[in-house]
């Protein structure tokens, strides 16, 4: 297990090393000058040519590229010289909430998912299991954004049951779960589907196997076996893809975060993309990589721990 | 062993199920939303502020926060007219073309013990622009301001190096006005960049910053001014134009902008308990030609793209009839606006192909590069329908804003040589002199991208600034923009209109243009 444990941690590590560097040479020969757009019509020649030295374009792009990772290597992902604070404080007050929107969105997805594709396989072959066929694949067809939309107009403005914007009231978990709730099942809804769909698949393979014809046998009620012993089984399957599906929750949560007006990783890109604030585009994207590359890390380690199979298949 | 269908999921039974969603149904309707109700105002804006200090400010969405904790000699009035009040000036009045003599009214506190607003703080507030190693964002708003003799505690005279008319209306009652406390400033090292002001002089203090999300204000207890009527403001930063729209609709925002394609249907069924206003934007949008590229060098073909561009057409589509034409940069109400253009706002498809004729071009086909917006998008593809009738075939090129905005700038690469048709919007503020800054010939290869250079515009541009007499002002600028239509270089389309959609149980303040002054905002 060690020697797989390093191998993955290796691996995700390089990674994120070419998945930035090259993320970086991509965005520098994005047309659009950083201090035009950045410091808009008023500012004059020579504050745009400090702001270019402050911020080292004008330095060769390896060179650019070698200093932000030398900077990564000491600690300091660098400073937002539009807003002139640290890009890690930015990042890392943004960073909270979109991973408690991922979470939500994880939660979601499967307790839904799970309870759905249980609940499918458990009645498979019935008019049941096709109406969770048709809602498992309506949910993974519709966009999030769309979801997001109709959620807000449904649950927020007709029914008002929850807020539009905003992430809570700092402080107050009551108020951050209550924020939380809708923009993490609108993107967690499309994930519902597909853990439905491969529960519902590796519990009809679990239910053939010996084991559980065995403990059929032996009398142990029926609850027991399905939900103790060939669910605990069927959703690793499901682990593993929620674990790779961080990436799209994350591309979702860039949505959600705009729709719900909320502060997050996902809508700091954003504005600093458009903005060509490349320092915090930098720092941002690192740190969302890192965390992508993380959870899936994290999701195959656990495989490899529940079964060992996946040790040797690497 | 029983069949799957006799046992519900995880042995809940019927009874079981009613009586959880039932919990959860009351759970949800618990009063959640109390927060958001009671003396709390939140306003919407479109972006974050930059920060607390004037010397990096960039636009409205400053001063939105500025007008909330800090003060100035003279603000906007609200209301449907341009024009300033007092605020913490007694009597401020032009003494010589180029000295402005005020006095202050006593007593005006600053926060947190730092004492008095004095002159010292005018002095200190406006000078700081000018010095160079501070590279204030917003120097230019001061123009040929020198700096401020300060004759008493409460009084001063602000020098100018030559006339300078703007002073009235961008620079006094805008950012640049904006007064920070002298002592408070210097013990922070010359910049107000920490996380909360030291000390305020405005109606309400900053509580807290959520970054991307909201900055939240609260009653300044040292406001010398009346009590505001709010116990607390919430400045709720809301990107999208649809989501601050829902986010209205559902009560979580009490006053906020809302897109032209939402009148119509607020107009006809309003939300209970809302009001809309419409107001007429100062922006100005237009299509730009570059009158170096090769297909452009004819005058004739320029005048071809300006007749065969239909401008109710557009605004029809783009617009949803919520604007009217343009007929220039300068909006009304302001110095300078013309009361017509020189070419009417509807296409005259026939004119523009004799036009072509008389240039020997039988079809011509050109590019335009527009924001990746609905309204740009909308337009141009309007432009496309309508202009083929001219024998004018219209290619779309659309950019996200950080293509776009460098596309006509020298400095970032060839590609300002080889634009064609350019849709753009530029913001303003209330004088003229900030709408023809950007088309003198200086400004080529930065933000005239129709490369438009004339000496006579640029003559009177400089002229303008100075001249005091304001019917003579008023005649220049109206040639200016004679000159920039003469040119063929533009094809004027509107100033847009701000619709703004608020809670009937409270009383908006708004400059002429519809951007709110929060700091008058009232209780209905």
């Amino acid at each position: 297990m060690l020697h797989y444990t390093l191998q993955r941690a290796a691996l995700a590590v390089a990674i994120v090393f070419v998945a930035i560097s090259a993320l970086y040479m991509v965005m520098i020969t994005l047309p659009g000058d950083p201090t035009s757009v950045l410091l808009g019509p008023r500012a004059t020649p020579e504050i745009r040519a400090e702001f270019r030295a402050q911020m080292g374009l004008d330095d060769p792009v390896l060179m650019q590229l070698a200093q932000f990772w030398g900077r990564v290597l000491s600690g300091d992902l660098g400073t937002d010289y539009y807003r002139d604070r640290p890009v890690a404080d930015a990042v890392m007050g943004a960073l909270p909430h979109t991973v408690a929107l991922v979470v939500g969105a994880i939660v979601w997805s499967a307790t839904l998912g799970i309870l759905l594709g249980a609940f499918s396989a458990d009645n498979r072959n019935t008019w049941l299991d096709r109406v969770s066929g048709v809602l498992s694949v309506g949910f993974i067809a519709a966009p999030s954004f769309v979801v997001a939309l109709y959620a807000l107009l449904f649950f927020a403005v007709t029914l008002g049951w929850f807020p539009t914007i905003g992430a809570g009231e700092p402080g107050d978990l009551g108020s951050r779960l209550y924020h939380l709730a809708l923009p993490s099942f609108a993107i967690g809804l499309a994930w519902v589907g597909y853990v439905a769909r491969i529960v519902r698949a590796s519990m009809l393979e679990a239910l053939g196997e010996n084991y559980i014809r065995t403990a059929r046998a032996f009398g142990l009620p029926r609850r027991k076996v399905i939900y103790s012993y060939a669910l605990r089984v069927a959703i690793l399957p499901a682990v593993q893809v929620l674990g790779v599906g961080i990436g799209g929750m994350l591309s979702s949560a860039v949505f959600a975060e705009i729709v719900f007006s909320r502060p997050g990783i996902g809508s700091l890109i954003y504005d600093s993309v458009s903005g060509r604030n490349y320092p915090l585009v930098m720092g941002a994207m690192l740190v969302a990589i890192g965390f992508f590359v993380t959870c899936a890390l994290v999701a195959d380690l656990i495989n490899a721990a529940l079964d060992p199979r996946h040790r040797k298949l690497s | 062993m029983t069949s799957s269908r006799q046992r519900p999921l995880a042995g809940i039974n019927r009874r079981q199920l009613l009586a959880g969603t039932a919990g959860l149904s009351a759970l949800t309707m618990l009063p959640v939303k109390a927060w958001a109700e009671g003396t709390q105002l939140n306003v919407r804006a479109y972006l974050e502020p930059d920060n607390f200090d004037p010397l990096n400010a960039s636009g409205f969405l400053e001063e939105l926060l500025y007008g909330c904790i800090y003060r100035k000699l003279i603000q906007y009035t609200p209301g449907d007219d341009w024009g300033y009040q007092n605020d913490l000036a007694d009597t401020i009045e032009q003494t010589s073309p180029t000295t402005i003599a005020f006095t202050m009214k006593p007593g005006q506190m600053w926060s947190d013990g730092y004492g008095e607003i004095t002159a010292e703080d005018i002095k200190y507030s406006m000078e700081r622009h000018m010095v160079e190693e501070n590279n204030s964002r917003i120097k230019p708003d001061l123009g040929p301001f020198s700096h401020v003799e300060v004759t008493g505690t409460h009084s001063g005279i602000i020098h100018l190096d030559k006339p300078f008319a703007p002073i009235w209306t961008i620079a006094l009652p805008y950012l640049a006005g904006t007064v920070v406390c002298k002592r408070a400033t210097e013990e922070a090292g010359g910049k107000l960049d920490s996380a909360v002001p030291p000390t305020v002089a405005g109606p309400y203090r900053v509580v807290e910053q959520r970054l991307g999300e909201r900055w939240v204000l609260e009653r300044n207890p040292d406001f010398s001014g009346p009590t505001p009527d709010f116990e607390r403001v919430d400045l709720v930063v809301i990107v999208d134009e649809s989501a601050a729209e829902i986010a209205k609709e559902a009560g979580d925002v009490d006053f906020t902008a809302v897109g032209p394609g939402s009148v119509q249907r607020l107009q006809d069924t309003p939300p209970e308990g809302t009001t809309l206003s419409l107001h007429p934007s100062l922006a100005y949008y237009w299509i730009g030609l570059n009158v170096n590229h090769p297909k452009f060098e004819d005058i004739r073909v320029r005048q071809a793209v300006q007749h065969a561009i239909d401008v109710p057409a557009i605004l029809q589509a783009a617009f949803f009839d919520v604007a009217d034409p343009a007929t220039g940069i300068v909006a009304p109400g302001l110095i300078g606006h013309r009361p017509e253009g020189l070419i009417p706002p509807q296409a005259d498809f026939a004119k523009a192909r004799a036009l072509l004729d008389e240039a020997g071009i039988d079809r011509l086909e050109i590019n335009i590069d527009v924001l990746n917006n609905v309204t740009a998008t909308t337009t141009a593809q309007v432009m496309q329908a309508m202009m083929s009738q001219a024998g004018i075939d219209l290619n779309i090129s659309v950019h996200e804003s950080g293509s776009f905005w460098s596309l006509g700038v020298e400095s970032d690469g060839d590609r300002w040589k080889d634009l064609e048709l350019t849709l753009k919007r530029f913001s303003m503020t209330p004088d003229p002199y900030y709408a023809t800054a950007w088309f003198v010939s200086d400004q080529i290869g930065d933000w005239n991208w129709e490369q438009f250079s004339n000496p006579e515009f640029d003559k009177l541009h400089e002229e303008a600034l100075s001249e005091t007499d304001t019917d003579k002002r008023d005649a220049m600028y109206r040639r200016m923009q004679d000159l920039m239509e003469e040119s063929g270089a533009y094809r004027f389309i509107t100033h847009g209109a701000t619709p703004n959609l608020y809670d009937t149980d409270i009383v908006p303040a708004t400059r002429p243009d519809g951007l709110p002054l929060v700091q008058f905002f009232r209780k209905a």
